[in-house]
């Protein structure tokens, strides 16, 4: 059984298991509720095995007969029904368009938020990710590199690409993101944060020379984009590797694709517990000679905040955090053309590579 | 009561033409709307102290219907009172006096001068006479119509006949000049509000655009009247406290023939033994023991002024002083007084000297104010160290002041006796409320009697909220059951109604809401003459604060009970409305080919 299929499967079978209970309540007399975890700061713990955050025991009870909780309940039972006909016709939708979809069925959401809300609490009821449901954000994020994949999609189903056949590389879009992965050369993706550096990497042929398939996150990576990192890790057993900007911003998009967020903690396989950061660290701002910019006090928060976080405890996440909030500097990706446009593929790169082997 | 001719330098009904702005005649408009309201007063106090159900009519006609404003209008109220004694009508209507109303007790007008104000008011724009027409038995009924002569203060009788009639009562026409146009909405506004807080009066007005505005008996009860009392000490000045002590001041009674008869018989005196003053002497003395204190006044006077009965009668005793040791005394026949020196040696001063101390400041206290018994009178002259045997009559002017402001530091008097007040009452202001305003909920409360300065009051509210009322808050306000329409921002009930949170009551601004303040004092501290507004003193503050937060209470719980029923039913249709929905979506979500039968969930929700 194909991966998309299987796990279409799955889903159907879970939000019919859901309906088929608020169905027996309502026949029997009784109001239906349900459980949903609950995603308050409290409720959310590291798991150190999982190697990501997770929501802990806590959940609370959403009950059609508590007259504050009936109208959400509602609208909760009714994303479950759309996401079941997006899910067995095969389309997608935006979230944008799940709260104008609303209005056809008499569920008034408020505004666009409330709409987003229900969307969480659905998956973290069902633990599945909207992407599954086929709800996606509008973002823009990329790939290329030869990899083939075959379209699942309805009107291209079987019909397969190669991603290295169009130059600006491929939207990660609904499409994208439910092909099957067919086959790949590559030996390793690398993740990049800016779509500036993506096109370099492609004009400069960072694919052929590393072997590799290259996405451009486009800051802090989405949710089709972190996975599809994942499954490029366990589906094509590729290695992970990220570059970023050398601030504490760019260190934690790289935490983020490696160990998830808080935000995502009610969702799993979102993430690549064995991706690797590979730069620009603060220690390379020295070792490279990069220009710098100074930081900012919103900088120097967030070192202070991320610095409690517990996976920023070890490793290079610590020491190098240390040293940012040290020389109080950051460089960005672009730095490295002070030595030349091809300064950061030709020399940067492979440097950091042969270290990453040893991470 | 009679004037002292050296303080008459102009004529009462003078002075009062003179300044007759003090007393709300400044314009047309003001003066057509004082004199409607010191009529209807008039007649419904009449009513009140003889405790008669009112019946007030009340016309307001043009001489000449086509002229505009100001113009002349007759104005009449008519009464089912006592009526007035038709001797009395001509001093009554046709002289500016004292009026009755000066006890301490509450009533609407102070001192009954409102009525003569108007006749005069009218008679010096249009020259036409007052016609006072009254029947006291309900078959003779006197017609009157009279002109005042302003200079000397006396009545001039135009017309005087006498009709038959079945019914008793009093009607007043005054002809005046009057601006109806701009005074209409407020002579309304009073005639209602008037009704509002008379429920047991039958008021008829009908204005001079032919509109009729008949508002009947609400209740047949009328409140309990009010007592005429003595006055509490923390109201007292040292004018009122000399007067006081004047007019308990011992009475030498005029000596006439009779007196003399009787005092003679005390004597047992026969023939005219008594003109020879040397017997007189002596068998005054052999009796002496065994004569009245009146008598022994007499005949101690007597004797100091060493006269005889016959010359007695021919003067009157004007005054004894004794700190001085002199008696006044005015001879009839040469018309003149005489000061005479008296012998302090003499047995007989003695006695008079004795008489004319007055009592002592222990027995006047407990004698002359309300509230003061022995015990609080032996704490007070203690407190303000005064001897309690204190001859009243022997204190000195510092002394006096000083006993006045004593009288006002000395916190262990008990508050002022609230007997003398007349509240409607929380069941006459609750009918009259409910029938005027046609509410969905109303709540009255009446506070316990309470005191500023010495003077009792008592403070009535009530709310009244939806049903007929329309939004916004309206506030009706009431002293000793008069209206008050003007200045309402610089009212004590309004910045008490501002000042209150209304948020903490669940109450808006546009909450269609009524409330109805009602003051009762012997005195009223208006803040000016116009007697429109009341001042803000703290006492008479916190008692409105307290009623209002009671009835907020009650209001607000009245409030959250009728938000709980509507919230009740918004609740129910939600899941009428939210049911079928999830019914639906769960039904394709299972795969069901049926919806669930979710309508006996509907039953749990009772």
């Amino acid at each position: 059984m194909k991966y998309k299929e299987n796990k279409n499967r799955i889903l159907s079978d879970l939000l019919k298991k859901y309906g088929a209970r608020i169905y027996n309540d309502l026949d029997n007399g009784i109001f239906p509720k349900f459980l949903i975890p609950s995603r308050s700061t409290r409720n959310i713990i590291y798991d150190k095995k999982l190697r990501q955050y997770v929501l802990g025991n806590n959940a609370s009870m959403r009950n059609s007969k508590n007259i504050l909780q009936l109208r959400s309940f509602t609208q909760l039972v009714w994303l479950a029904f759309f996401a079941n006909r997006l899910i067995k016709e095969q389309k997608s939708s935006t979230l944008r368009d799940i709260y104008y979809s609303s209005q056809a069925f008499s569920i008034d959401f408020e505004d666009q938020p409330e709409s987003d809300n229900i969307i969480v609490d659905l998956e973290s009821v069902l633990s599945r990710p909207r992407e599954d449901l086929h709800i996606f954000p509008e973002e823009r994020s990329s790939v290329f590199g030869d990899l083939v994949i075959e379209y699942t999609v309805p009107g291209y189903e079987g019909k397969r690409t190669n991603l290295s056949d169009h130059p600006d590389g491929y939207l990660i879009g609904p499409s994208l993101s439910s092909a099957e992965l067919i086959e790949t050369s590559a030996d390793l993706v690398i993740a990049i944060e800016k779509g500036g550096l993506f096109t370099r990497f492609i004009e400069e042929k960072v694919d052929k020379k590393f072997k590799s398939i290259i996405i451009d996150t486009a800051g802090q990576a989405p949710r089709s984009t972190r996975y599809l990192l994942r499954r490029l890790h366990d589906e094509l057993k590729l290695p992970v590797v990220i570059l970023t900007d050398g601030d504490v911003y760019g260190e934690h998009i790289a935490m983020v694709i490696k160990s998830g967020s808080a935000n995502a903690a009610h969702l799993r396989e979102l993430t690549v517990p064995d991706a690797k950061w590979l730069g620009v660290w603060a220690s390379d701002i020295e070792k490279y000679k990069l220009p710098t910019i100074p930081m900012t006090e919103s900088d120097i928060k967030r070192i202070h905040d991320l610095k409690k976080d517990p996976r920023y405890q070890h490793g290079i996440w610590k020491t190098e955090l240390d040293v940012f909030l040290k020389i109080k500097r950051k460089a960005e990706l672009e730095a490295f053309s002070k030595y030349g446009l091809t300064n950061i593929t030709d020399k940067y790169l492979p440097q950091k590579l042969e270290l990453a082997k040893s991470l | 009561m009679t004037f002292n001719e050296s303080f008459n330098q102009i004529s009462p009904s003078e002075f009062f033409y003179r300044n007759r702005d003090l007393a709300g005649f400044s314009n047309p408009t003001r003066s057509i709307y004082t004199s409607v309201r010191e009529l209807v007063e008039n007649s419904l106090d009449a009513c009140d102290q003889n405790r008669i159900l009112p019946n007030i009519y009340v016309t307001i006609q043009p001489t000449q219907q086509q002229k505009s404003d100001p113009k002349h209008y007759i104005l009449t109220v008519d009464d089912n009172g006592p009526g007035i004694d038709h001797n009395h009508i001509p001093l009554a209507f046709g002289t500016v006096l004292y009026g009755s109303k000066f006890g301490l007790n509450q009533a609407r007008g102070m001192f009954g001068l409102g009525a003569t104000m108007a006749i005069l008011y009218g008679q010096i724009t249009t020259n036409k006479p007052v016609r006072v027409n009254s029947s006291i038995d309900g078959s003779n009924r006197h017609e009157y119509e009279i002109l005042l002569d302003i200079q000397k203060n006396k009545p001039i009788i135009i017309k005087h006949s006498i009709t038959s009639t079945k019914k008793k009562g009093l009607s007043i026409s005054i002809c005046l000049e009057g601006d109806y146009s701009k005074a209409g909405s407020k002579i309304r506004d009073y005639i209602y509000q008037t009704s509002l807080i008379t429920p047991y009066a039958s008021i008829k007005f009908h204005d001079p655009k032919g509109n009729k505005y008949n508002y009947e008996r609400i209740t047949k009860f009328i409140p309990s009247s009010p007592t005429i009392i003595k006055p509490h000490p923390y109201g007292i000045d040292v004018e009122t406290l000399r007067r006081m002590i004047s007019d308990t001041s011992y009475k030498i009674s005029n000596v006439d023939n009779l007196m003399i008869a009787r005092i003679k018989n005390e004597l047992k005196m026969r023939g005219d033994v008594h003109n020879n003053y040397v017997v007189m002497k002596q068998t005054i003395k052999k009796r002496w023991p065994y004569l009245s204190s009146q008598t022994k006044t007499i005949l101690s006077i007597l004797l100091c002024l060493k006269l005889n009965f016959n010359q007695l009668v021919k003067i009157k005793i004007e005054s004894i002083d004794i700190a001085r040791n002199t008696l006044t005394y005015w001879n009839y026949e040469k018309s003149k007084s005489f000061v005479t020196q008296l012998n302090i040696s003499s047995f007989y001063y003695k006695h008079l000297a004795n008489e004319f101390k007055g009592d002592t400041l222990e027995t006047f206290l407990t004698k002359q104010f309300q509230r003061v018994g022995r015990h609080t009178a032996e704490k007070f002259t203690e407190f303000a160290h005064f001897r309690p045997g204190k001859r009243i009559m022997l204190m000195t002017n510092q002394e006096l002041v000083h006993l006045s402001d004593s009288l006002q530091k000395f916190s262990e008097f008990l508050s002022p006796d609230p007997s003398c007040l007349a509240p409607l009452g929380e069941n006459l202001l609750e009918k009259g409320i409910a029938k005027f305003f046609n509410p969905d909920f109303v709540s009255v409360v009446q506070r316990k009697a309470s005191a500023y300065s010495g003077f009792p009051f008592i403070v009535e509210m009530g709310v009244a909220y939806g049903g007929s009322i329309v939004n916004g808050i309206k506030l009706y306000r009431f002293a000793n059951r008069i209206p008050l329409l003007y200045d309402e921002s610089s009212d004590v009930v309004f910045k008490v109604i501002n000042d209150i949170d209304w948020n903490r009551y669940k109450i808006k601004n546009e909450s269609p809401l009524v409330i109805i303040s009602h003051i009762c004092s012997t005195r009223i501290p208006y803040k000016t003459v116009g007697k429109e507004n009341v001042a803000d003193r703290n006492e008479i503050e916190r008692e409105l604060k307290l009623a209002l937060q009671f009835l907020s209470r009650k209001l607000s719980s009245y409030m959250s009970k009728k938000g709980k029923a509507a919230m009740e039913k918004k609740r129910v249709n939600l899941y009428f409305t939210y049911m079928p929905l999830i019914a639906r979506f769960c039904t394709e979500l299972s795969e069901k080919l049926k919806e669930p039968n979710y309508k006996k969930i509907f039953n749990e929700l009772k």
